[in-house]
């Protein structure tokens, strides 16, 4: 992911001192910038809207920061965050799900994340074409498909930039210097000129390049030269956002002053009648994608808005426009956020989902800016009828995928049920607004405080229908996506009519004028209200189409006049009226609406959960945010092997469902949701992960017990292992215990999604006693447990607690795990992972002579003496293989953790401990062997049967057993019998040569590692590589992170340490199968005596073995090269390294090679 | 440009010594994990580290036990006579670092059995070793005193002594710089093809020259113990 994440973001190189900026300050954290943004939590409108992705490989959007943002210290030591400031201007680059926006300041070219709730979108019209040439210039510059030099682009480029200055004087009618306005407002001179001066510069610039371009010019001249190009650039666009403020400020706002006082004339301003034509309209066109991007980006940052625009009144001397501006931003947004979905196909219910929960939003988008301010009641009754209308299209997609439900588990009724009730409520609000129109005229308004309940109950459906949509979309990600077929047309309108609608709205623009004189169908219009049908009983099902108004004859530019609400149709109907209200009815709307708008800032969403659950499964078209796709993609695919034995019960499942839905329809039914749906998610704890691409860095404990019960999506099935392979070396059981039944009881405070996270918190319960029950130190917790299954889990989930508590009854009288582990199944071959064997293949026949049975027999009788080389060479292989196999299969993971086998004493971990002890018996079995032996001769012989023996190990993949031979061969002990490794043949040695190298230490064990990657068991790993990582990923990597928060640093578990810790051990266990091997018990009782044997000298066997070697062949004269070993030390390579050369190639090739170069 | 210079530097004792532990995440598995690059004098080093950690019990010596079993006992002594599996890496190295924890006085006594397993593998008494007083940062924990590493030091013909905190970074680059310069030392006398005896002699007295000198250095002042 790193590679094209680079070339994208490359920042700015500018150099030190040439410049006056400082963004060379930023600079030195470029590296930086791949890491993932920030976890601040974006405050979420509602808790969907954000998670619709399409990954999209560039998205240029540009924010201006509202607040001040200056984070004191970085959020956290990988990542570079943008300060800021008022009225700074962003190139985003893209906008991180979690809210935070990797983005360019304009001001200095430096480059960071930035909170996006900080700023507002910035697409004031007459910049437009300014700002798209600016993104066309980055992209050319930076978009990484390389910087033509003499590309004859290079001069439109600039071009784009200059028509793009010259539309914005034009515009504001200071195209010449004589303009009126120019000269009577020196303000606006001022800044006309610098802009005017900055842009000749860029020119000049790019005339320089050309010439150095087509000339030779290092990389390094060429690339300043771009980077002063993009500065300059970034300059002229700053400018030109200054030179508007300005202008808005001294020319706009009197002029809005004038036409409200000449009401009705209708003489919309230059800004309202550019918004109006041509601009809007081609760039809605060419940039319909992006700015379907941008348009839920723009709903999200709606309520936002009304906030900042109160603020901007506090102050209304600094930027008195922007209220007007962003209202043409969003609307325009909501009006062209139809057509991308004709991409894909329009009958996925995702599809549909998507383009008919937009279409909701945008109408209901409208109808909250509308009816912020005093609306006439015929307005009232279409933008009722259209919100009614949309919303209809969306419940009809949801209630087919209710349909499509395959659990029934009424999570998606709920909502949809709570949507039908917010929507009568919006109806309601809106009869109780309407005053039955006395006259024919339409001038009647009704009062903000209506207003107030009207705008109320549309945000209460914008919440619900959000939270409609997330329910759905689960739905949709456990039962795959659907075709729905052929919508039944009276039941609502297919969500195209009201995209296609919003796609024409152009006549009604240009034709329709202030006060809607003009409009043919309001005479229509003007009939009392119809009577809106609205299922009053939540457990309705859909009620028939309404009839009057929302028949399917309104024609379709009421549709649009009234439910798309363009900028252009705001802004030219009602020019003098919206600029009014949006200056005066500002405060008023903020102070009804702190709750709405707070809420999504308090609630802290989470980045990841969410999002990942929507990932996959449901093709979205909603794409709100562009996402990093390549972070996402990482932990999607960890997220798509879900499923863990953990998490999916395989017996409990179907007596919990029904409780599962009782649960549900219990909290739907309760009244005071209403109070906590609002507040839908507020107890998370999720501020407290750290995530690095996509991983889980560490966190607090009820943080990782969160995400291990995520309601969401189901966890990562090594996320889960992980846990409860490690959770006791950073939680006692009863901590861990604690944990979750905590989590059960605060997800309460959520109805709609408590039932899921109960249901997990069940099931890691159940996965822990089945499977992962350690009975030396979980026992403290089992009281607890059973007193948590038979108290809350059994009020709750009754089937559930019954179950839990029979488990614990079972794990307190049963020794070991209820139910088998998986991994260190003996006695079984797993086909699963092993290479495949027929069950009935005969197991391959011992090659075991009479000879050699005879010899046994007579050996167990007391009877005659044996040794090595009475047996074959794969046999003795075989039945090594046999042994260690099976005390391999025997380790237990926890035998592993926190270098429990180094412990000095009462270690646990046995089994790793006889693997060693075997290891080193075996060792110390060949060296006795071969050093028992008085003539060279015979030595020599039992060490050719060795270097077969480990030979035929290799042959089996037992690399433990090879490992423990050629440690003895090589020991020094061994080695230095000068007279013995004489008469060994050199084919032997080839052999041991070879063999030596698969063992060979260098380079971490590369070979080794390599040779075990790919390997299919049955493979008897060598247990020490295994060993040596533990021990360093425990000791190299802290056990707590440094999390910061805004209370300072939080010390959290570094999960990350022990998922590593967790990776290795499950690479252990892949291998835990056995040998499909035959044992021969007399062989394997006469080798087990060998190895006590051995082992019997103790710790003197060493000694005894040296000395032993010395008397054999005593030492000779130090001088003498000791050239006959082939193994001897390298440290003395430069003496003789030609004698060695052949030999070492295979073990230092690169050591081999210096010498060759060297010498 | 020199060609660059390869050495393998085994690390032994009972403290783990771990490298790159500033890293945020630290992973054992990858090959580069070991790998570390110096300059000593002038000259870049590229230094591949041994380490055994975690296998201690490897071929090393244990009670008899007859069960077929390994008993756990909790008299068992830990002093390694010399673990066969150790030598893989001892005959791969050529320079070693021999680590205790300055909290551990047996620590520091396992040191010299390691000691004659090295030399008796290499078959040199001069093989390039420094002395790592490790965990330097937990002074307060000390059970090892000074004296007694400069004693052992001494005892090992003025092996060099440096105390670390591997922890904190500190004085863990002059540890390897220190063993790098011995065996680059040893590399050019081996070169110069001078009879053995000689070579021992001569290198002997230009390390006491040199040790002398940091033995100075070292009392002076606390530069090089942290």
């Amino acid at each position: 992911m790193q590679e094209p994440m680079k070339r994208h973001i490359a920042p700015l190189k500018i150099e030190k001192g040439n410049l006056n900026f400082h963004a060379d300050l930023y600079y030195p954290f470029q590296h930086h910038l791949e890491m993932s943004p920030p976890l601040t939590p974006y405050g979420i409108k509602d808790d969907s809207m954000e998670h619709t992705e399409t990954p999209r490989a560039v998205f240029h959007n540009y924010l201006r920061a509202f607040y001040p943002y200056h984070p004191s210290g970085n959020v956290s030591p990988s990542t570079v965050t943008l300060p800021l400031d008022q009225g700074d201007i962003v190139l985003v680059h893209s906008v991180h799900t979690n809210g935070w926006a990797d983005g360019t300041l304009l001001d200095t070219g430096a480059r960071g994340w930035l909170p996006t709730n900080y700023c507002e979108a910035y697409d004031q019209q007459p910049m437009r074409p300014l700002l798209k040439a600016l993104t066309d210039f980055w992209d050319i510059i930076r978009g990484g498909c390389g910087f033509p030099l003499n590309d004859a682009g290079n001069q439109d480029l600039v071009r784009g930039l200059i028509a793009g200055v010259r539309y914005l004087l034009q515009k504001s009618e200071c195209l010449t210097r004589d303009c009126t306005l120019v000269t009577s407002h020196d303000g606006l001179r001022r800044n006309r000129k610098a802009l005017l001066a900055d842009l000749s510069s860029l020119v000049r610039t790019t005339k320089r390049f050309q010439e150095v371009g087509s000339s030779s010019a290092t990389q390094e001249e060429i690339d300043y030269m771009v980077d002063e190009m993009l500065l300059k650039a970034f300059r002229i666009v700053t400018r030109g956002v200054h030179f508007l403020d300005v202008w808005n400020e001294e020319v706009g706002l009197s002029r809005t002053i004038a036409e409200l006082e000449q009401q009705p004339a209708h003489h919309p301003g230059p800004l309202a009648s550019a918004a109006e034509t041509g601009p809007i309209s081609e760039a809605a066109a060419s940039e319909a994608d992006t700015e379907r991007n941008e348009s839920r980006l723009m709903n999200a940052s709606r309520l936002d808005m009304s906030r900042a625009s109160a603020r901007v009144d506090d102050s209304p001397q600094t930027r008195p426009m922007s209220v007007t501006t962003k209202r043409i931003s969003i609307s325009h947004r909501v009006s062209t956020s139809g057509p991308a979905a004709a991409v894909r196909n329009p009958n996925l219910a995702s599809e549909r989902l998507n383009s008919a929960y937009d279409a909701f939003l945008g109408v209901l988008g409208s109808f909250i800016g509308l009816h912020l301010q005093s609306r006439s009641s015929t307005e009232l009754v279409v933008t009722t009828e259209q919100a009614v209308r949309s919303c209809r299209a969306l419940l009809t997609v949801v209630e087919a995928t209710c349909e499509h439900d395959p659990q029934g588990s009424g999570l998606l009724e709920g909502a949809r049920d709570t949507m039908y009730e917010r929507l009568s409520e919006l109806v309601y609000a809106a009869r109780e607004a309407f005053r039955p129109a006395h006259s024919p005229d339409d001038e009647l308004v009704f009062l903000p405080d209506e207003g107030k309940r009207l705008v109320d109950a549309a945000t209460d459906c914008v919440r619900a229908a959000g939270s409609c949509l997330a329910k759905a979309r689960l739905m949709l990600e456990e039962c795959g996506d659907f075709e729905l077929d052929a919508m039944p047309q009276e039941l609502a309108p297919a969500p195209s009519a009201v995209t296609d609608v919003n796609k024409t709205p152009q006549p009604q623009r240009t034709s329709s004028l202030p006060g809607n004189q003009n409009r043919p169908q309001e005479a229509s219009l003007r009939l009392p209200p119809p009577p809106l049908q609205i299922p009053n009983s939540i457990n309705k099902r859909y009620s028939p189409p309404t009839p009057g108004l929302t028949d399917d004859t309104t024609p379709s530019s009421f549709q649009s006049r009234a439910g798309a609400s363009t900028p252009a149709t705001d802004m030219s109907s009602f020019p003098s009226t919206n600029l009014l209200s949006s200056s005066l009815d500002k405060l008023s709307f903020s102070s009804h609406h702190t709750q709405p708008i707070e809420i999504p800032h308090r609630n802290s969403q989470p980045k990841s959960d969410v999002s990942e659950s929507f990932g996959r499964g449901v093709t979205s078209n909603g794409s709100s945010f562009t996402f990093n796709s390549r972070l996402r993609d990482s932990e999607m695919s960890g997220v798509s092997q879900t499923s863990t034995r953990a998490t999916s019960p395989d017996i409990g499942n179907h007596y919990q469902v029904p409780s599962l839905k009782g649960s549900i329809s219990h909290s739907t039914l309760a009244e005071e949701n209403e109070e906590t749906e609002a507040n839908i998610l507020e107890k998370t704890y999720a501020h407290e992960l750290i995530f690095k691409e996509g991983q889980v860095m560490g966190g607090s404990l009820r943080a990782l017990v969160e995400k291990l019960t995520a309601h969401q999506s189901t966890p990562d099935a090594m996320f889960v292992s992980t846990f409860y392979l490690t959770f006791r070396l950073f939680a006692t059981p009863l901590e861990f215990a604690d944990t979750l039944v905590d989590r059960f009881n605060y997800i309460g405070d959520t109805p709609h999604t408590a039932g899921p996270v109960r249901l997990r918190v069940y099931n890691v319960f159940k996965g822990w006693l089945e499977s992962h029950w350690r009975h030396d130190c979980d026992n403290s917790a089992l009281e607890f447990i059973v007193g948590f299954a038979n108290g809350t889990l059994m009020g709750t989930l009754p089937s559930a607690g019954k179950r839990l508590a029979e488990l614990a009854e079972k794990v307190s009288k049963v020794h070991g795990p209820v139910v088998p582990r998986l991994v260190s199944s003996m006695g079984k071959t797993n086909t699963a992972t092993a290479q495949y064997v027929h069950p009935d293949t005969p197991l391959p026949p011992p090659i075991l002579g009479k000879k050699e049975t005879n010899l046994l027999k007579q050996w167990k009788n007391g009877e005659g003496t044996i040794s090595i080389l009475d047996f074959d060479p794969m046999e003795l292989a075989r039945q090594f293989t046999i042994k260690e196999s099976r005390i391999f299969c025997a380790i237990l993971p926890e035998e592993l953790l926190a270098t429990e086998w180094m412990k000095k004493s009462g270690s646990l971990a046995v089994n790793v401990r006889a693997m060693a002890t075997l290891s080193t018996d075996l060792t110390h079995l060949v060296a006795d062997s071969i050093l028992q032996l008085e003539e060279p001769k015979k030595r020599a012989a039992i060490i050719k049967h060795w270097v077969k023996i480990a030979n035929k190990c290799l042959e089996l993949s037992n690399y433990d057993s090879l490992m423990a031979i050629i440690c003895s061969l090589n020991s020094s002990m061994i080695s230095r019998l000068k007279r013995t490794w004489e008469v060994v043949s050199q084919k032997t040695k080839t052999t041991l040569e070879f063999l030596r190298g698969i063992v060979d230490v260098s380079r971490n064990y590369a070979v080794l590692r390599q040779r075990l990657q790919n390997r299919v068991p049955p493979c008897l790993p060598f247990v020490g590589t295994y060993l040596t990582d533990l021990t360093f990923v425990d000791h190299g990597n802290q056990a707590l992170r440094n999390l910061p928060t805004d209370e300072g640093e939080m010390a959290v578990i570094n999960f990350d340490k022990h998922m590593k810790t967790a990776k290795i051990i499950s690479e252990l266990q892949r291998f835990q199968i056995p040998y499909r091997l035959t044992e021969v018990p007399e062989l394997q009782a006469w080798m087990q005596n060998e190895l006590v044997r051995v082992r019997s000298s103790g710790e003197k066997s060493l000694q005894t073995f040296y000395r032993r070697s010395l008397v054999l062949e005593p030492r000779e004269a130090p001088q003498q090269p000791r050239n006959m070993q082939p193994e001897s030390s390298s440290s003395s390579i430069l003496e003789n390294a030609k004698d060695k050369f052949d030999f070492l190639s295979w073990t230092h090739p690169s050591k081999a090679k210096s010498v060759a170069t060297n010498g | 440009m020199r060609p660059q210079r390869e050495y393998h530097i085994v690390v032994l004792g009972a403290a783990q010594f771990v490298q790159n532990v500033w890293i945020e995440s630290y992973d054992p598995t990858i090959e580069d994990s070991y790998r570390k690059q110096i300059e000593v004098d002038g000259r870049q080093c590229i230094l591949e580290i041994l380490d055994t950690a975690g296998t201690e019990q490897f071929s090393s010596p244990h009670p008899p036990s007859y069960t077929g079993r390994f008993q756990p006992l909790s008299s068992r002594p830990h002093a390694d006579v010399g673990s066969l599996f150790r030598e893989l890496y001892m005959k791969q190295g050529q320079g070693f670092l021999l680590v205790f924890s300055i909290t551990s006085m047996s620590s520091l006594n396992e040191l010299s059995e390691l000691r004659e397993q090295i030399i008796r593998i290499k078959e040199d008494e001069k093989v390039p070793i420094v002395i790592v007083g490790n965990k330097s940062d937990l002074e307060e924990d000390r059970a090892v005193q000074r004296a007694r590493a400069f004693a052992l030091s001494q005892s090992w013909g003025n092996a060099p002594y440096y105390e670390t905190s591997a922890r904190r970074r500190a004085n863990v680059n002059e540890v390897f710089i220190d063993l790098c310069r011995q065996i680059i030392r040893k590399d050019l006398q081996g070169n110069s093809k001078s009879s053995d005896s000689d070579r021992k002699r001569e290198g002997g007295k230009r390390q006491d020259r040199r040790k002398d000198k940091k033995r100075q250095n070292r009392r002076k002042g606390p530069c090089v113990i942290l």
